[in-house]
């Protein structure tokens, strides 16, 4: 194995790895996949929810595991929770339309569903011609990533060397390989990421299905603003198979200047009287926790590419929050399929020079993946507004218990109650006005 | 509510007997106007007693929050050695 050379190595596991890692194997490349974990998947966080088509068009057996699927449940119902300390107010939305598969959206467990998709790369190596020399290697750590007269020759784990046209990195977020070789700098920037915290919730399954409301695979995904203590970020909440999944996003730099422990948020998020009813009758199963891009162009390189290398996913600083989902293990597929078409292509030219290489950032440019990124930059800053995170959820709930409040008094009418409201939150009308018009500009 | 520790218990991890994250305390202990790793780090791995840092790696969860929060130069991170660190059976 050490003196071979393959087509491609893809470093890491996740859902951007194996993407590239499966269209690669099925095409006829060989290849070896890399992960650093004991599977692919088991060093793998995420809240998570995969939305999209782009998950069943590159993993087309995804639709064929009706019984015991790897993913949790499929998403239809959304929620969207907006609270003060005391009260919440939700947006609440269930379709048929999203309980016919391939599905709008799946919760999935990583460990769980990463392990699936390694799986099928292996199933798709041994159809190609190379299934004696094509691998998954796990519990493997990529120290460097080798380089000769700057074009990326292979990688290097500990005193093992492997070589290939082209690698491939879909290292995540703590992306030490692709500051190695100078596609993004060295310096890390709390702004441009936030930091998840999780925990998974076990019930019995009839109990989960009754607290939910869910038949058979049907699920809630609900996100939450307002339970952060004005610490930028937000809360969700995923059904899984017999599980919950809960937790929180937090912007890194507000958090830092917060003071306020992520741990602390976390508890205090669990205890809020519109959460604490759902965790009764289960039981804390696993603890996690992991950094997330927050979605700023500012994290995404320049270039995605050089001479022999292609970096995708988290590594590249792809995900995005347009206020109606929190979509980044999509975009990690979509950018994973991307280089590994762009792989095929070098292959066929025999040119794995940045030459080459380049039609990855373009074609990446002509999805969802990077029009999103850009035509989005106006909703990550005004779901940022500091207002959003306090302010504006306490006057929605303020609001509410004043229409719902039956005081014994002659009514009021809508109007004087919302005129009333905020008067007395101290927002004015030109910050509301001006809120309303970003909200409808950039959402 | 269970402490943290309780819940870090819970995890599988191979712990590697060489630390996969140095930290330059030196830095966090005179300079260093926030000491945000003691509050932002999930895993408990940074504390504070008698006003000095103190880092332990044997919690960690590899979440990479140190790394990003640290604008002060004083956390060297990377990854357990091949075959250590966490295992997430869910995730």
């Amino acid at each position: 194995m050490e003196e071979e050379k393959f087509d491609c190595i893809i470093v890491g596991g996740g859902v951007a790895g194996c993407a590239a890692a499966y269209v690669l194997a099925q095409n006829n490349c060989k290849i070896l996949l890399i992960e650093k974990g004991e599977w692919t998947g088991s060093k793998n966080v995420s809240g998570g929810v995969l939305w999209g088509p782009t998950a069943w068009e590159i993993f087309p057996n995804l639709a064929k595991q009706s019984e015991d699927p790897p993913y949790e449940r499929y998403v239809d119902r959304r929620r969207l929770s907006f609270c003060s300390d005391d009260s919440s107010f939700s947006i609440d939305y269930k379709s048929e339309k999203f309980a016919e598969c391939p599905y709008n959206g799946i919760a999935v467990l990583r460990s769980k569903f990463d392990k699936w998709l390694g799986e099928q790369v292996e199933e798709a190596i041994a159809q190609s011609d190379y299934a004696e020399e094509s691998f998954v290697a796990t519990s493997i750590v990529v120290d460097e990533v080798l380089q000769k007269n700057g074009k990326v020759t292979g990688i290097r784990s500990g005193e093992d060397e492997f070589f290939a046209d082209c690698v491939i990195l879909a290292e995540g977020v703590n992306n030490l390989l692709t500051r190695q070789v100078g596609l993004m700098e060295e310096t890390y920037n709390a702004e441009l990421v936030g930091t998840g915290i999780k925990e998974v919730w076990k019930f019995d399954r009839d109990l989960l299905e009754a607290k939910f409301q869910l038949d058979g695979l049907s699920g809630l995904s609900n996100e939450f603003v307002g339970c952060t203590q004005g610490v930028e970020g937000g809360g969700f909440l995923y059904t899984n198979r017999d599980s919950v999944s809960i937790g929180l996003v937090l912007g890194l730099a507000s958090l830092r200047s917060s003071g306020k422990a992520v741990y602390d948020l976390l508890d205090s998020f669990k205890k809020h009287p519109s959460i604490a009813p759902i965790l009764k009758g289960g039981e804390m199963a696993e603890y996690s926790a992991h950094v997330v891009p927050v979605g700023d162009i500012r994290l995404v390189p320049k270039k995605l590419y050089k001479d022999g290398v292609m970096v995708v996913g988290d590594a590249a600083g792809l995900l995005m929050n347009t206020g109606k989902s929190i979509e980044g293990m999509n975009m990690a597929m979509e950018s994973g399929r991307q280089a590994a078409l762009t792989v095929l292509e070098a292959k066929g030219k025999e040119d794995f020079t940045a030459r080459t290489l380049e039609n990855y950032q373009a074609k990446l440019s002509e999805t969802f993946v990077m029009q999103d990124m850009y035509n989005f930059q106006g909703a990550v800053k005004f779901i940022h507004n500091p207002d959003m995170f306090g302010t504006y959820p306490d006057f929605v709930n303020d609001l509410m218990y004043k229409v719902f409040n039956v005081d014994g008094m002659p009514k009021r009418k809508t109007r004087d109650i919302v005129k009333e409201t905020i008067e007395e939150s101290g927002i004015s009308y030109w910050e509301l006005f001006k809120t309303s018009i970003a909200g409808g500009m950039h959402l | 509510m269970s402490s943290v520790k309780d819940r870090l218990a819970k995890l599988k991890t191979n712990i590697s007997k060489k630390p996969h994250i140095l930290v330059n305390t030196d830095i966090c202990n005179s300079t260093c106007p926030h000491k945000c790793t003691t509050y932002v780090c999930p895993a408990l791995c940074y504390t504070q007693a008698e006003g000095q840092i103190h880092f332990q790696y044997e919690d960690c969860i590899e979440c990479g929050t140190c790394m990003h929060a640290c604008d002060q130069g004083a956390v060297s991170w990377n990854f357990p050695e091949s075959g250590h660190g966490v295992t997430f059976g869910l995730g």
